[in-house]
């Protein structure tokens, strides 16, 4: 792949064809030449590029950071037991769904890897309940540190669970 | 992103966990410009990207505490506002974005190039033009979809590499490397009909 081509990853046998094709053909040089451009151009046009921030935003946003900042010492506590508590909550969501059959696919293959190298939560999932009977209490700190992990571990903008 | 950067941020998020007020402040300011300029190349507008930072700003701090510094401070950031942008997508009608289909490379049947190919390389380097270029490439970047604009601001323009990109994303390097590309090509072609057409004209 081209890109490999710029950053030095090409396979060298790759890449000393590909020079060697680049010689003698002048559509392809300008193409690579032209490719190229592409990412040196964006790089450097960064300021151009990039959506300056308007004053007003900037000020609203410097306004709503200092006040949560001043804020921060009486609340940190509070923040604590919030970040706790949605710990907890996701992962009572994970193993709802886990019950349901109503994880999402990405959630699905990130538990299946992981149980497959930790026998304790594999033996966790493999023992939940079917989705009639009563829901499980809590899971022990150590499958809930992997879960916890595990929901951390999914991309950006996934859901763990079906919608 | 330089070291020192990464060492400031270290020393405030430290005064952070001390409860310095003062440290988040200064944290923050330090980002909201590119936070604001991330939520925006996924939103595409003003409003929302305010207020996505917001949301994001108050995530940082909520869970500044609990933050375990398994990556840079400023990439946990990146993927706090990457996650919390494309939750606000979610639902939302989305507005057209192009198919890359019709911009990869053509070939004949020989294996040549089937359209023309000016060199523009050099004449871009002039630095009048570069309002203009900047102009047209954030737009050209705007028509793609999220899942390959998203990966060229980051690498292309904000110049993270591959591994960094990779992580905030939750995407392998391979992976990454394939939506660069493509982002790539589509820029390429882009920009290849624009600047013929400026010459046509």
């Amino acid at each position: 792949m081209l890109a490999d081509y710029f950053d030095g990853s090409m396979d060298p046998q790759l890449r000393e064809e590909l020079d060697a094709h680049l010689a003698l053909c002048e559509p392809c040089l300008v193409f690579t030449k032209t490719y190229q451009a592409v990412s040196d151009k964006a790089r450097r046009l960064r300021r151009q590029i990039e959506y300056e921030i308007p004053l007003d935003v900037r000020d609203r946003l410097e306004t709503f950071v200092r006040a949560a900042a001043l804020k921060y010492p009486e609340k940190l506590d509070e923040y604590r037991e919030q970040v706790q508590r949605e710990r907890r909550e996701m992962v009572a969501g994970l193993v709802k769904a886990a019950i349901a059959c109503r994880l999402s696919p990405v959630m699905a293959l990130l538990v299946k890897t992981h149980c497959s190298a930790c026998p304790e939560c594999k033996e966790y999932f493999d023992g939940l309940p079917k989705a009639s009977d009563p829901g499980p209490g809590d899971p022990p700190d150590l499958i809930h540190s992997h879960m916890i992990r595990l929901l951390q571990s999914l991309p950006p903008g996934e859901e763990f669970f079906l919608a | 992103m330089s070291a020192e950067r990464w060492k400031e941020d270290e020393a405030l998020l430290e005064s952070l966990r001390k409860g310095s007020p003062g440290a988040i402040d200064e944290l923050l300011r330090q980002y909201q410009g590119k936070i604001f300029n991330l939520a925006m190349s996924i939103l595409k507008n003003e409003s929302d990207a305010e207020e996505a930072a917001q949301d994001v700003f108050m995530t940082v701090i909520r869970k500044a505490d609990t933050f375990q510094g398994n990556s840079a401070f400023y990439s946990w950031m990146y993927r706090i506002c990457v996650n919390t942008c494309l939750m606000r997508l979610r639902g939302k009608r989305r507005t057209e974005t192009v198919s890359l289909e019709e911009f990869m490379p053509v070939f004949t049947d020989e294996g040549m190039h089937a359209s023309p190919m000016d060199d523009w390389s050099k004449e871009v380097e002039r630095n009048a033009l570069n309002e203009e270029l900047g102009r047209m490439i954030r737009m050209y970047t705007e028509e793609l979809s999220e899942k390959y604009r998203v990966v060229f601001v980051l690498s292309d323009v904000e110049g993270l590499s591959n591994e960094e990109t990779a992580k905030i994303l939750g995407l392998t390097v391979p992976a990454v490397k394939s939506r660069l590309h493509r982002a790539r090509l589509y820029l390429r072609e882009q920009l290849s009909r624009y600047l013929r057409e400026g010459k046509a004209g």
